[in-house]
Order: structure tokens, then sequence, then C-alpha cells
């Protein structure tokens, strides 16, 4: 099991380091076809480890995992910065689906709608700000920066280890274990719970009758667990970050309003230097 | 949907948040644009909220899918702070190439 997913691993260092975008001639092409086959061989290997054997609906998993995996490679390996943040919706759209299947349908659209809505538009509009001069068709003339890769080789090598390692600590040796079914006895005893701090009075005189009975079958979403969690059990934290978020958009308010001196013919750059909007 | 999705395992998904985590290692070392570093980064992130929502699943325990919150609360705080500070300097030099920056090492 140790050897296969080191060379799993190494199979994807090399097919990831000919997608990098590099000078002369491209072997993309190849490394295309070696990461998918690496990807699909290892997953053909693993399939026969599933408890229970394979189920229709595991479908999903592979096809949201492998469009993850497809656009993170695309994402890094894209010349243009624009089209590496449209592949990295891609990437979050999977990974919100892989969520989903997780059974926690909070998450995944908090995500969509907090990265993919906010945050990746903000990056976008920082590349557009930042766009150089060029036809922006021509991948030819994008920077040079965007064209060729820093030490790929080290790059992929330093990840590619850090990914066999982890694969290594957390696949186990033994029988996999399956994920347990969600308990929904659980809810009802929530419900009770909640419902037991405030007193029995209180709920008649609100007009709630039998609520001990509809406590009985209550269901809780998952919204409401996640809800309950962070109200419950974290408020302190929940301060935290709406501190942290208040801080760093101030600091964001302050970094942008700054007028910087600029290195090069700035006489004919200050009618521009009006301060940017950041996120 | 739950019974049926029970034979996959908490190691598949543990697989894919960890290769999304190592491709964004891969791109935060080897792209040399400031704005596509800070997108691996972001896709680093993503990683770890798959691998935290399946841990999350596996223990049945909702602290996990809470904590996701919290990566995202950080993210949206350095998305902000980072962009504002990659704009500035590319006021200053004009250039996004993070190797224009190298005098400023330690």
């Amino acid at each position: 099991m140790a050897q296969s997913l080191y060379i799993v691993s190494a199979l994807g260092a090399v097919a990831v380091l000919l997608m990098m975008p590099r000078r002369g001639p491209s072997a993309s092409a190849y490394g295309v076809v070696l990461g998918a086959a690496t990807l699909a061989g290892f997953w053909l290997y693993l399939a026969p480890q599933i408890p229970g054997g394979p189920s229709p609906l595991m479908a999903y998993y592979y096809i949201f995992s492998a469009l993850a995996i497809g656009s993170a490679v695309r994402v890094i390996t894209h010349t243009r910065p624009v089209y590496a943040a449209l592949w990295f919706v891609m990437t979050l759209l999977a990974s919100s689906g892989l969520v989903l299947l997780l059974g926690a349908e909070f998450m995944a659209f908090a995500i969509i709608i907090i990265y993919g809505g906010a945050i990746l538009v903000t990056y976008v509009f920082v590349i557009m700000l930042a766009a150089q001069a060029g036809d922006p068709t021509d991948a030819e003339h994008s920077p040079i920066y965007d064209r060729q890769a820093r030490e790929p080789a080290a790059a992929v090598a330093a990840g590619f280890l850090l990914l066999a390692v982890l694969l290594d600590i957390m696949f186990p040796t033994t029988p996999w274990e399956p994920n347990p079914a969600v308990e929904d006895p659980s809810d009802g005893a929530l419900v009770r719970e909640l419902l037991n701090d405030r007193p029995a009075a209180h709920l008649a005189a609100e007009g709630v009758p039998g609520a001990a009975e509809t406590a009985a079958e209550a269901r809780v979403t998952n919204a409401e667990r996640v809800g309950l969690d962070l109200f419950q059990s974290h408020p302190l934290g929940l301060e935290l970050a709406g501190l942290i978020l208040l801080v760093s958009l101030i600091g964001a308010v302050v970094i942008a309003r700054q007028r910087v001196a600029q290195e090069e013919d700035e006489a004919n750059q200050s009618e521009r230097a009006a301060p940017p909007g950041a996120g | 949907m739950d019974e049926a999705l029970a034979p996959l395992t908490i190691s598949h998904f543990l697989f894919t948040g960890a290769t999304l985590f190592a491709l964004g290692v891969v791109g935060f070392l080897a792209r040399r644009n400031l704005i596509v570093m800070f997108l691996c980064t972001e896709m680093m992130f993503q990683g770890v909220v798959v691998t935290l929502v399946a841990f999350s699943r596996f223990h049945l325990n909702v602290t996990g899918q809470t904590f996701v919150i919290f990566v995202l609360t950080i993210a949206a705080a350095e998305a902000a702070l980072a962009l504002g500070l990659v704009v500035l300097l590319f006021r200053r030099k004009h250039t996004l190439d993070a190797e224009a920056w190298a005098e400023m090492q330690g």
C-alpha cells in the first residue's frame, strides 16, 4: 500500500511538471494523459477495497473529485491569471459538490456564495486592475513571469512529497471503515434539550401545545445544527471572527488609500493614481 | 442518499482534500505572479475545507463544519488585505512578478 502511494505521487508529480508553463515546446499533452491515467489507475486500484462494493451514486464522488483536481491543475498551470481565477471557480463548484455529498448543505452553499460570489470577484477585479498592456487574446504577449514557472521541478517535488506523506499517514492499512449513517434519534433529543431550557408554562403561554410531542419527532436540518453549534459552543470565536473582519476592512482601506511613490515616469502616471477600492 | 453513499469512506475525501492542498503548495512555490500565488493559497484553503467536512461527517461532529465558517472568514480577510497589498506593489513597480521584490529578503 505504502509503495503504491509513493508511486502514484511520483507519477502525478511528473504529470504536473510536464504541464507547468515553460519556454520552448510544450509537453502538456503528455502531462494531461499521464495525470488522468494516474488518477484513474489509483481509483481503480482502490475500488476493490471499498466495503460493500461500488454503488452507482459513488459516480458523483468520482465526477466531482476529477473536476476539482483537474481544474486545480489548470489553475496552477494556466499562463493567464484571469483564466486561472475562472478555473478556480470550477474547483470551488466541484469541491462544494463534494461537501454536498458529505451532507453539509449549508457549507456547500456558503462556499459558493462567499468564495465564488465575493472573494473570486475581488480577485478578478484586481487582475483587471493590474492588467498588463498587450493583446489579451494572444498568449505570447502575456508577461514572462506568467509564461515561465520558477523552479518547477523543486516546487513539484516538494508538493508531491508532502502529498505522498499525507496519504501514507491517512490511508489506514486496516480495512476501511465506511462512513456511519447520519443518526436521526439525536435530533429529538437536541430539540428537547433546547426546549427544556425554557419553562413549560412559558411555552404554553406562547401557544405551543404539546411541545414535548413535537420535539420527539422533530428533525434538525444541517443549517440548524451548524447554527446551534456555532452560537452555543463558539460564541467567543464568532466575536473574534467579526473583529478580524473589521480589522481587515480598516486595514484594506488604509492600504488602498496610500499614495505610493512610483519608481519610474512619475509625471506620466500621476493622474491615474486614484486609489482603487479593495475588497 | 445517506445509505447509498455510506460505502464512500473518509479516505476518498481525504485524498481529494490532500491533493487540492498539495496542488496549492506546488502552485504557490512555482508561480511567479503575485495574484496567482494568492489564488493558490485559496486552493489550499479548499483542500482543508474538504478535509474538515469529511472528518465532521465521519465523526458525526458538526464542529468541523463550524470551523469551515472561520476558515471562510480568514480567507475573506486574507483576500482583502493581500489584494490591497498587491495593488500597492503593482502601482509602485508596474509588475506582478514576485522576483521584482527579491531585495526584500531578510
